[in-house]
């Protein structure tokens, strides 16, 4: 999901930059102060579930977690995500600096919009907050799929082919995220409801056993 | 503060289940009048069928071709070349890699000692990301949230004086 330092063209580097200056200056005007916490643990996570690779068949791919930080961040997932692809790009040569706000855009978009699309089922019912996670997991990867896609198409690469290629391979792995963010957001509210959106917490309505 | 520790805990214990991700290295040598090849995304995954291409510091192309299963692809010395040549390998899907094989390396065989250079360079640049590395990540994060909060709380509380 990291697109490599030399491959994409100064414009759509320039435009991804834009939009992450802006999406990161709204995200951190966005959090409050007894968010930080929150937002520095799912950057972390975020930073190292790029570490973690799941072997398919003869598909070799790496966990994002994007949808689960998104989920859970809304806006603030930008300086999260950011500060997380900048660390990677530094300590693991994932990516590369250049190449940072198209990443960014990459993956903290969808992020994003997951947060608006799925959080109001959260806290629901139990079936219904695993639903919201999973979703959430499994649709962030398939947009950031479309953007890397997208990127590259205005660089000079074959949309269609591309995406196709894009999406084949992470399949596996939006399944994957969509279970690791269903639970994640059923445990979560189970043990730290602190973590969620106040207005979530407090629409939880049914008993734990 | 104990649920945070868990969760630290939970994160920490991911990491060290951890693997390369899709960082593509790419490695090139001269031996026996040869250029040789070896691309990877880690020390046990070869790039496979994978595009090479070698370039001049002109942007000219010299040489284009494809690893084979085993993330190799070996040809012979361009006779007309006048410079630095720089191998890239492309995964596809915006992955690729750099290598740059300095004019002064292509005209003479290496030496015992070089190759073992060479082999440190190479094992050092598939080597997993360390402990140390990952733990320095996450006390960066948790440094630049802190000074963050910091700055928040000041700010809140200079508006409410």
């Amino acid at each position: 999901m990291h697109i490599s330092e030399g491959v994409l063209s100064g414009q759509v580097l320039a435009v991804g930059a834009v939009i992450t200056i802006v999406g990161t200056t709204i995200g951190l005007r966005k959090i409050d102060y007894d968010q930080m916490v929150h937002v520095a643990i799912l950057a972390s996570a975020f930073f190292v579930a790029s570490l973690i690779h799941v072997n398919i068949g003869p598909v070799s791919v790496h966990l994002i977690l994007n949808g689960v930080v998104g989920l859970l961040l809304g806006l603030a997932a930008f300086p999260a995500i950011l500060t997380a692809l900048v660390l990677q790009s530094l300590f693991f040569q994932y990516g590369g600096l250049t190449a940072l706000g198209v990443n960014c855009v990459i993956m903290a978009l969808p992020a994003i919009l997951m947060h608006y699309l799925f959080l109001p089922l959260v806290g629901k019912s139990p079936k219904l907050t695993f639903v919201a996670g999973f979703l959430a997991g499994f649709f962030s990867i398939g947009f950031s799929c479309l953007l890397m896609g997208s990127a590259l198409w205005f660089t000079n690469e074959d949309f269609l082919k591309t995406c196709i290629a894009i999406i084949s391979a992470h399949v596996p792995v939006m399944v994957i995220e969509g279970i690791i963010t269903g639970f994640c957001v059923s445990f979560l509210l189970k043990v730290y409801p602190e973590i969620l959106p106040k207005k979530i917490v407090g629409k939880k309505n049914w008993k734990e056993s | 503060m104990k649920k945070i520790l868990f969760l630290i805990a939970l994160i920490l214990g991911i990491s060290s289940t951890s693997a390369l991700a899709h960082k593509v290295i790419v490695f090139a040598w001269v031996e026996q009048g040869q250029i040789h090849i070896e691309g990877s995304f880690g020390s046990d995954r070869p790039a496979k069928n994978c595009v090479i291409k070698v370039t001049d510091s002109n942007k000219g192309l010299v040489h284009q071709g494809i690893t084979d299963a085993q993330g190799l692809y070996s040809f012979a010395l361009p006779d007309t070349n006048d410079s630095d040549l720089v191998v890239e390998l492309d995964a596809g899907t915006g992955h690729s890699g750099h290598w740059t094989l300095p004019k002064d390396e292509l005209g003479m065989e290496p030496t015992l000692k070089s190759l073992e250079e060479k082999m440190v360079q190479k094992q050092s640049l598939e080597k997993d990301p360390s402990l140390a590395r990952i733990l320095s990540g996450i006390a960066v994060i948790f440094g630049l949230a802190f000074a963050a909060a910091w700055i928040k709380k000041r700010k809140k509380d200079k508006s409410n004086a």
